[in-house]
Parts: C-alpha cells; structure tokens; sequence
C-alpha cells in the first residue's frame, strides 16, 4: 500500500510540476522571443503578461470542436491525445533527483528511446486523418525526419550507456556521479555526442532549424493546420513536453544529472533541463530552417557516420 | 420553429434548465463569476486571423513586430484559421475574392469575431462603385469592429482589438455594446511623441527658428556640391536584323492607318501573326480589346459603324535594337477570332483575359475560361454597355 500510495504521489507531483512548468516555459518563451525581436512579449494579462498561459488555456477550452467532413474521425480525435500522453510517458523514467523517478526500470534508455520513437506516430496520424494535403504533407515530412534524426539520436544515446556500462538512467547518473559527467570526461567523446543528441532531439521534437513538418511559411501549420480548440492546445502541449523531457533526458546522460554542488539534487537537475530548454529556444528564435533534402544530407553523410565513430571510440575507451 | 427564430435573434431565450437554475440562491452571482473568467480568458487571448490583401496588411505587421507588439496582449497570428479568434479584414476585397473569405470565415470556430480594418474593408472606399469589387466585407461576414483610415495606423489596430475586448466583455454580461468610443481609449490612438508636420511648423516657433538658423548656416555649395562625372556617350546600338514590317504589309496588301495600327482582316489575321514571326518578332507584349458601340470607333465618332471590338496586338523583337510591330483586328462582338496560342505560348492567359473581360472570342484557344473575375460573374465588364451600377453580384 505504501509503496503504491509513494509511486502514485511522485506520478502526480511529476506530471503537475512538468505540465506547470511547461505553461510557465511558454510565456517565458514569448517573453524571451519577445526580447530577441526587441519587443515586450506578453506585458498585460496579470503581472508581465505571466497569467497569459491560463488565458490562453480558458480561451481554447471554449473553442468550438470542428473536425473536418472528410477526416478519419477516430484517428482524429486520437492523434491529439496521443501526442501529448507518448510525450508525458517518456517523463516516467527520468530521475529528477535520486529520489525522485517515476518508475525505476533496467532499460530506462531503453524506453525512452522507444517512446521517442512512437512519438512520430500522432503527428503521422494527425496528418493523414485530417485529410488535407497541407497536413498530410506535414505528416509525410515528420515521418521520414524522425525515422532518419532515430539513428543518430539512438547511437549517440549509447556512448554514455557504454561508458556507465548500463540503460539505466539513475544508474548513469550514479556512474557520472563517480567518475565526472560525460560532457567533459572523456571531452573527446563526450561532447560531440551531446552535440549530436542536441541536433536529433531537437529535429525529433521538430524544433527549429528542423521545423519543417510545421513549416508555417509553406504547410499554413502542417499537421495542425485542421486542429484548433483543446485538441491543438494538446498538440502544443505535447510538442512542448516532449522538448522538456528531452531536455531533461540531455542533461541525465550528458551532463551528470542531479549532481552539483551547495544545492539539492532536484535544483541541479530542473536548472540543467531549463537551461538546455531556453538553449533550444534560442536555436528557434535565431536560426532559419533547412530545407528537407539539406536535412537529410546532414543527417545521413555526416551525424550517422560521426554516430558510428562516437560508438566505436566509446567501446575503445571502454576495453582499453 | 418560434424558438429557433428567438435563437438567431439573440433575444432572450433561456435554456429552461438555466432559467431554474438561476433562481437558486447564489448561484447567478457564480454564474457571474464564471462569465466574467470565460470572457477574461476570451479577450486576453485573440489570436487573429490575417485576411491580408493589400496595404493595410502592412500595417497589419507593423503591428505584430516591435514597437507596436500585439503580443503583449496575447494577441498572436496564426496561419490557420482553425486556431483563430478574430479575422481581420484588412485590404480591398474582390468580387472574386469574397466567397473565398466567407469560406475561410466559416472554417473558423466559434466564438469568432470580425475586424474591418480600413475604409476599402469597411466600404470598399474609392473601389466601392468599380465592377470587380465589393462594398465593404460587412455585406459578406458580419463586422464586430470598424476601424477606419487608409491605412489605419498599428496603433489604430491595437485599439480597435481593445474595442473587441470591451465588446466582449459588455456581451458576456447581457450588456448592450455602447457605439459610442471610449474616451479613455481615444489616447491610444494619440502617439506619445507628437509628430511634427508642416502645419505645425508655424506655429512652433522654436522649431521654425532653429530650421532657419541651420538653412542660414548651410552655403548652397555645402547643400548641393557640383560633382564633375565624364560622361561618354554610349556606342549607338546596332539592330541585329530590321525586319521589314512596311514590306509585308505591302505584300498582304494591308493598308497603313493614320490613326492607329494598321487593320489587319480577320482571315488573315493569323497568316500574319506567322509572317511576323518568322520576321523575328518573336515575343508577344500584349492584346489589348477594345469594345465600341454603333457609331463609335476609334477615331471617336463614326458615321455608320456597327458595334465591334477592336483587338490590338503589339510584338516585340529580342535583343538589342528592339522593334516593335503592332495591328488590329475589327470584329463583331460574337464573331470568333483565331487564337495566337499556336504561335505564341504567352498568349494564353493575355487571350483569357481579353476574353473576361471585354467579351472577345478566341477561336482555337486551348482553355478559354475566365482570368480576373469570379467565375460566375455575369457579362464583361469592360464592354461599354456594362451597366455602371450593374447588380453583379447577390450582395450588390
């Protein structure tokens, strides 16, 4: 019963603090893209515009549900739904601090990977149920990214897995702990593959300069271009989710987790996931988009090889 | 049905649920309550829909970027009108146009608005009695706010979002919406730092003073320096070939017109075309018909003239030492003439649109629809017995 009542509390303290937090990231977002176009960002609803994200929250509620003659009514109605649970699900599994960690699994990486993966799914479906040529067009874009970003993205993953010698994530963590973060020790291999797990997560969470499934200024919103209401305010959500969580992943593997010193674990740890997610911001608001054959040029003549050599040097460092 | 009809009309119809429900005590002051967080949500959120076709879409934004910034009202725009509050209408919208606005205007979820921004959104200002626009989109979309100028500045926009909201708010409460502005809210559209224009210059007398002083100061050689550029005459151009435009005329047995390009016999009009071609005219600039009436033509009047259309056609050769070459074909309004498209790709569209709009018929053409106007349009609009205030379409 207490073991229950303990992962029921840490599951609903989890899903509250990142989905607040993710309301709260959107209007620092708005403020800091605000800020970079020297404008204000939202400065009226409540104190600097911070009650903005409730406001938004009360207007899509009301939104009338429209779903388009000719959609896949099933489909449509789940893809949103979808989003947004496959990016809350990939949270389950990340140690926030030694403590606090959804479920403690062997093949913690594992998952995630997987459910990284899956995430592809909704948008596809989104695409194809609405049944229109820009979403569907948006859908096609998404699929044939997120298969090509998976490879780099699982095989950077492995470097601090090989060198902690397992797929569980506090385990890594544990191991940095020990031995010094991967980032840094051993730099060679550590940094290009954080660099590398940057640039596939963001173009897996469709960020920009890997934004061409939304592709506003070509695809209208690509695959939420028939979504409005609470069912785009899910998809919203679930992209915005799926960076934190990635976020947080980043800084599990790469940069040693909740440890740091003269703070709790737990301040480590959501100080390295924002400051990876304002990074990823930043790309957004400064970077201009790739067009989908450069995108997948880089990905497949130069992150896939560099991805393999990673592996190899990390198995090198390994045995040697 | 009655109720149905009360419904449209917006008087006041209760659900009887509600009607019960509201006499419980305490209960209005929560429903209250709950309208005021539901209208709260709805104002502070208005994500706008940008129905942009002309300059006022500029304006549009110069709203959104810096300085100005909707954002910080939680105003953001959206591409699609799925997740779109408030559609501002901003530009002149066409005959051709307005079903295509009504469309994307019934894509968007309710609860909606609609911004007329501008005087050729409001009215179709100086367009509104022109054949291929409409008078304002009010006669298409219902309007929630006008805002007028051309273009109204950012800062107008912004105010009439504020207007919006006010409106909101008065709705959710059972109000009716005042017409009156808000003097608290003329200020918006007063700019803090005051302009200064001609008129103002007058008066100022500081400011004049000061302009004097530096107009003093300032020799006429500092204003304006006398810049020695050597000028070489370019090389006189060589035309590559002169065709003999004169000479197939002659040879065709086509006489050379006084008062405008030679008339060319319709059944000849495409031997001719080739002729031309083959002379190196090898590029086609523009047809242009004109339609007259029984005794006009174009030397204005003329004794004894049938109602025609006059067809114009100006070639062009290519390169250096360019040549022009230019002829006219008389028809009947309904008599077919033959199409240049064989010839000339660049006819197509110039043939459709000679089509749309006067009338004339291009036998041979591959695709003869209509170009500019909506596609159900009655008549041409060009022709010269087109009714001025012609009832073209069902909002006219």
């Amino acid at each position: 019963m207490n073991v229950v009542l303990t992962a029921v509390v840490t599951c609903v303290a989890i899903l509250t603090g990142i989905l607040t937090a993710t309301a709260w990231l959107i209007w620092f977002e708005r403020k800091f893209s605000g800020r970079m176009q020297s404008r204000l960002g939202p400065t009226m609803v409540g104190p600097s515009g911070l009650a903005q994200p409730v406001a938004d929250l009360v207007k899509l509620l009301q939104k009338e549900d429209v779903v388009p003659e000719a959609a896949d009514r099933a489909l449509f109605d789940l893809a949103p739904k979808l989003a947004a649970l496959c990016a809350l699900g990939a949270a389950a599994v990340v140690p926030f601090s030694a403590t606090v960690v959804g479920a403690k699994i062997d093949l913690g990486v594992l998952f995630l990977l997987a459910i990284g993966a899956v995430t592809v799914m909704p948008v596809f479906m989104a695409g194809w149920a609405s049944n229109n040529k820009f979403a569907l067009l948006g859908g096609m874009r998404a699929l044939a990214q997120s298969i090509s970003y998976e490879v780099p993205l699982v095989l950077s993953a492995m470097v601090p897995v090989i060198l902690a010698g397992s797929m569980d994530v506090s385990k890594i963590v544990e191991a940095q702990t020990r031995d010094g973060w991967y980032l840094i020790d051993p730099v060679w291999l550590g940094l290009p593959a954080f660099g590398l797990f940057l640039l596939a997560m963001l173009a897996e969470s469709n960020r920009i300069p890997f934004d061409i499934p939304e592709a506003e200024s070509e695809l209208v919103a690509g695959v939420t271009t028939e979504y409005g209401g609470m069912k785009f305010a899910l998809f919203y959500l679930g992209e915005y989710v799926h960076t934190l969580v990635a976020s947080a992943v980043a800084s599990a593997l790469f940069l040693g987790g909740w440890d740091g010193p003269f703070a709790p674990g737990l301040h480590w740890m959501v100080a390295k996931t924002v400051g990876l997610f304002v990074f990823v911001y930043w790309m957004r608001w400064s970077l201009l988009r790739f067009r989908s054959d450069q995108l997948m040029r880089i990905c497949w003549y130069w992150l896939v090889p560099l991805a393999v050599a990673l592996l190899l040097g990390a198995g090198a460092w390994v045995v040697l | 049905m009655s109720e149905r009809a009360n419904l449209d009309t917006g008087a006041s119809w209760t659900h009887p649920l509600y009607a019960t429900l509201e006499k419980l005590p305490g209960v209005s002051l929560g429903l209250a309550s709950v309208d005021d967080l539901l209208a709260w949500g709805l104002t502070n959120s208005l994500w706008v829909f940008p129905m942009a076709t002309s300059c006022c879409g500029i304006e549009l934004m110069a709203a959104a970027a810096s300085r100005i910034d909707l954002d910080r009202m939680g105003t953001i725009v959206r591409g699609t009108p799925r997740q779109c509050d408030v559609m501002v209408v901003a530009g002149t919208i066409t005959v051709k146009m307005a079903p295509r606005v009504l469309k994307l205007w019934e894509q968007m979820p309710e609860p909606k608005w609609c911004i007329a921004m501008g005087s050729c959104a409001i009215s179709g200002d100086f367009y509104r009695n022109l054949y291929s626009v409409i008078p304002g989109i009010d006669t298409v979309i219902p309007v929630d706010v006008y805002i007028p100028g051309c273009p109204p500045n950012p800062e107008a926009l912004m105010h009439g979002l504020l207007r919006l909201q006010e409106k909101v708010h008065a709705r959710r409460r059972g109000e009716k919406v005042d017409r009156d502005p808000n003097p608290d809210l003329i200020r918006v559209t007063q700019p803090a730092i005051p302009r200064v224009c001609e008129r103002d210059l007058g008066r100022n007398d500081e400011l004049s003073k000061l302009q004097a002083d530096q107009a003093g100061r300032v020799t006429e050689e500092q204003m304006c320096p006398a810049v020695d550029v050597p000028f070489e005459p370019p090389p006189p151009a060589t035309p590559v070939f002169a065709p003999d435009f004169e000479g197939l005329l002659r040879e065709l047995g086509v006489a050379v017109a006084a008062d405008g390009p030679p008339l060319v016999p319709v059944e000849r009009h495409f031997e001719f075309a080739r002729r031309l071609k083959e002379l190196g005219y090898r590029q086609l600039v523009s047809i242009v018909a004109t339609h007259w009436l029984a005794g006009t033509g174009r030397a204005g009047k003329e004794e004894g003239a049938s109602e025609h259309l006059e067809v114009a056609y100006v070639l062009r050769t290519v390169g250096p030492g360019s040549r022009l070459a230019t002829w006219a074909v008389r028809v009947a309004p309904d008599q077919p003439i033959p199409s240049l498209v064989p010839l000339y790709a660049g006819a197509d569209w110039q043939e459709r649109e000679q089509f749309d709009l006067v009338g004339a018929r291009f036998a041979g053409h591959p695709d003869l629809r209509r170009l500019m106007m909506a596609e159900n349009y009655p008549g041409h609009p060009l022709r010269r017995d087109f009714p001025i205030d012609a009832h073209c379409a069902p909002w006219r």
